[in-house]
């Protein structure tokens, strides 16, 4: 034994214990942070952050995860969290399990001091927004557009006018851009009819017939020989014939596209009265209506909230759920791992639960578990479940609960989300004209309930206000007639309750917004405004007939007019074709004709002259 | 060619030193053994900590660490090959699997191709290569070295600054 050399092993062991102890928690903090950041697109940042090797501790007194589309606040941040990480995992894969972490101050939607944007590096670039995001911007833009309604506005003296000023109709601009289509494709054929070979090998092909001189064959071999020439000639002219059929086929396949567009025309025109109306303001007075105007803007705007945060959780999902091994391939001097169980089947990080508590915007204390939160669903075999309720001393209670499941190919998330008990005392309902009063007192119940697989979307959200009074004083004595009525309509109403449906469960996004007052509201504006509109709409609609009138009419008879043209040059090259089909059958027949005549007169000759009948 | 000189000095000093022929065997097996197999490898940390314990020769065991690392470089695909088979025995498959689920048999990385194979190679290296290391060394000091001294390169090599330089550092190295 060297004495010299256990002192070197004891030295070397309490240099690592010392590198250990000393590796500094800034270094582990800013890895950390800039792994996160880059995930999440914006700044994550620790403060206070401690990290142990020891026992695998870890703990920071504040997270912040900044909101990558307003980088001011933050999408969540948290309190004090602690967790220790599991040993074996981390030694042997270098992956992060983590059985249990208490995580308090958890706060949705906080302001940050400082900017929170972050420079991702170029290969981090994310792709187009995904399918949730599209639903997001169809429900916005659905709230939006109903919230721009005004009711009380409707005039009958509409200036036409100026309002088709201001309205870009499309349709002839649409049509001219058709009718180039049409002429490019004319075009085309026209030069493929003029430059097909198929005109050549006809011209050939009837030399080839003529050069037959049948009355000059004197010998029934050459009659043979002419006979098989025409069949490889017949040949060829069907090979003739397919090509002119498939130049048939393209050009009609061509001008089929054509049709459609035509057909299509309709739809431009209706899209450009539609245009006008909406630049017109002019109310859809339809029941369906009704409700999106009065509440689409609020509810479905808090819809497209929600709907977001499954977006962004979808997102991360998709890129944490995609295999996390490469391609296998066996690098000098590596080798190939050999697994002989599943036991370090683990993911890249795995939080089997988090015990989370923290407070709403609206002060409500709330508490919950998330668990199995991790890199890959399929390797844990377990989706992210959360579950989190609360109640402040007003009662007023809030619970949030769902699963995001990336087990499967086609991913799927669940989410209830229960708001209730809050008061509506100085609440506006709706951001409409049409209900423009504030609530003296009131209760608010709203209960979002959501279930997407992959892209079909199935959601239904309810708000109840119950107990309601409007508060008429303060709005003043009613500006008019419609003002009027609806505030009798409503003036008994006590609750209202309010249902969203957004799904494309039978199709293209339905957004159907349907309330208990829809009705109310609907006799009182046909009683008003109803007549209005309706003249309104009859002059827009003629105006935008003016300006389209005869396009379509017109665009048809050109497009039938060229397409005869090509048809009349097809048909041409085909009788061409058919005629040469015809010359050769003909000859071939005179062949055969002329063949036997020749065979009988050499039959003849030797019978004659050696008397043996090679007839029989 | 600075460093073939040193390789070649410390070689002729190691061969010539007051060390023992078992103790530059072992010097040679150890550090071939982690000159075969991949360096950053469990078994390979245990193998040093020998090499620090016990009297082996340490000069030895780095000059055969470099050597073999050469080897190992161009034997890779040969020791993968062997990993393969080995892992693949089909009556080892229980002692493979339950070396795997023990955490810390699995520390060892015995499950990749390259170390099992580069590890069992050099094992089985060892049975033939320390008696035949001793053996030459024996032979080296009884038969060779003196003539070895004679030989006029060595006393060229020997007259040179560098080896005078590398003698006073090894003294005061101890």
């Amino acid at each position: 034994m060297r004495t010299g050399g256990i002192i070197t092993v004891l030295v070397l062991m309490g240099i690592g214990f010392a590198a250990a102890f000393f590796i500094t928690d800034e270094w582990v903090e800013s890895k950390i942070e800039y792994q996160a950041s880059v995930l999440n697109e914006a700044k994550v940042e620790l403060d206070g952050f401690d990290f142990s090797l020891f026992n695998l501790h870890l703990k920071w007194d504040r997270l912040q995860v900044a909101n990558r589309n307003s980088t001011m606040e933050n999408t969540f941040e948290t309190g004090e969290t602690e967790f220790s990480m599991q040993f074996w995992p981390l030694i042997l894969g270098n992956k992060v399990i983590v059985k249990n972490v208490r995580l308090t101050g958890f706060e949705l939607d906080t302001e940050r001091e400082t900017d929170g944007y972050f420079e991702m590096p170029e290969e981090e670039e994310d792709a187009e927004p995904g399918f949730l995001y599209s639903v997001v911007n169809q429900v916005s833009s659905e709230a939006k557009k109903n919230a721009e309604v005004k009711f009380t506005d409707v005039r009958d003296d509409l200036n036409v006018d100026s309002l088709m000023a201001k309205v870009n109709i499309q349709t002839p601009e649409k049509v001219d851009s058709l009718r180039n289509g049409i002429q490019r494709t004319y075009s085309k054929w026209d030069s493929t009819f003029n430059n097909t070979p198929i005109e050549k090998e006809i011209t050939i092909a009837k030399n080839t017939v003529e050069a037959i001189k049948i009355n000059e064959i004197k010998d029934p071999k050459k009659a043979i020989e002419a006979i098989e020439n025409l069949q490889k000639l017949r040949k060829q002219i069907d090979s003739l014939k397919t090509k002119a059929e498939n130049l048939k086929n393209n050009f009609e396949q061509d001008y089929g596209s054509t049709r459609n567009q035509i057909s299509q025309i309709d739809n431009w025109i209706k899209e450009d009265y539609q245009r006008a109306l909406s630049v017109a303001k002019l109310p859809d007075l339809d029941v369906q209506n009704i409700g999106k105007a009065l509440f689409g803007q609020n509810l479905l705007g808090d819809y497209a909230a929600y709907l977001e945060y499954v977006a962004l959780a979808r997102e991360y999902g998709s890129r944490l759920t995609g295999d996390e091994e490469g391609e296998e391939n066996i690098p000098r001097y590596e080798g190939l791992d050999y697994e002989f169980s599943d036991k370090y089947e683990w993911p890249g990080f795995w939080f089997k639960n988090i015990e989370l508590s923290g407070r709403t915007k609206s002060d409500i204390g709330i508490q919950g578990s998330v668990t199995n939160i991790s890199s890959s669903q399929v390797k844990t075999g377990e989706p992210v479940i959360f579950n989190l309720s609360g109640e402040d001393e007003n009662q007023v209670s809030l619970s949030l609960s769902g699963e995001f499941n990336y087990l499967e190919e086609a991913p799927r998330e669940r989410f209830n989300f229960n708001y209730a008990g809050f008061s509506l005392s100085e609440a506006r309902l709706s951001g409409s004209d049409l209900l423009p009063y504030e609530l003296k007192s009131g209760k608010g119940e709203l209960n979002l309930d959501l279930n997407i697989v992959d892209r079909r979307i199935d959601s239904r959200s309810d708000y109840l206000a119950k107990d309601i009074s409007f508060d008429f004083e303060a709005a003043g004595a009613p500006k008019n007639r419609i003002e009027s009525l609806i505030r009798n309509a409503i003036a008994s109403a006590d609750n209202i309750d309010v249902t969203a449906l957004v799904d494309n469960t039978e199709g293209p996004l339905r957004v159907r917004v349907r309330s208990n007052v829809d009705d109310l509201f609907m006799n009182a504006l046909r009683q008003t405004v109803s007549q209005e509109v309706e003249n309104a709409k009859r002059k827009i609609e003629a105006e935008v007939q003016k300006q389209v009138e005869g396009r379509k009419e017109q665009l048809a008879e050109f497009k039938q007019e060229k397409e005869a043209e090509i048809r009349q040059r097809y048909e041409e090259l085909q009788a061409k074709v058919d005629e040469q089909v015809k010359r050769v059958e003909e000859k071939r027949e005179e062949l055969e004709k002329k063949k036997k005549e020749l065979e009988d007169e050499l039959k003849n000759k030797i019978r004659n002259r050696i008397g043996i009948d090679f007839g029989l | 060619m600075f460093l073939i000189m040193r390789y070649f000095a410390k070689l002729l000093k190691a061969l010539a030193s007051e060390a023992s022929p078992g103790q530059i065997a072992g010097g040679v097996i150890f550090g071939m053994i982690i000159g075969l197999t991949p360096i950053f490898s469990l078994h390979n940390l245990f193998i040093v900590i020998l090499i620090l314990v016990l009297k082996v020769n340490i000069g030895m065991a780095l000059l055969s660490f470099m050597i073999f690392s050469g080897v190992a470089y161009l034997a890779d695909p040969i020791f993968h090959s062997f990993g393969v088979w080995l892992l693949e025995l089909e009556r080892m498959q229980q002692t493979w699997t339950n070396m795997y689920n023990n955490e810390w048999w699995a520390l060892t990385k015995f499950y990749n191709t390259v170390v099992i194979g580069s590890f069992v190679t050099a094992v089985i290296l060892c049975l033939p290569a320390f008696p035949l290391v001793k053996y030459g060394v024996i032979q080296y000091r009884r038969h060779i070295h003196s003539k070895v001294q004679k030989w006029k390169l060595v006393q060229a090599f020997k007259s040179t600054k560098f080896y005078s330089v590398y003698q006073t550092v090894s003294r005061v190295r101890g």
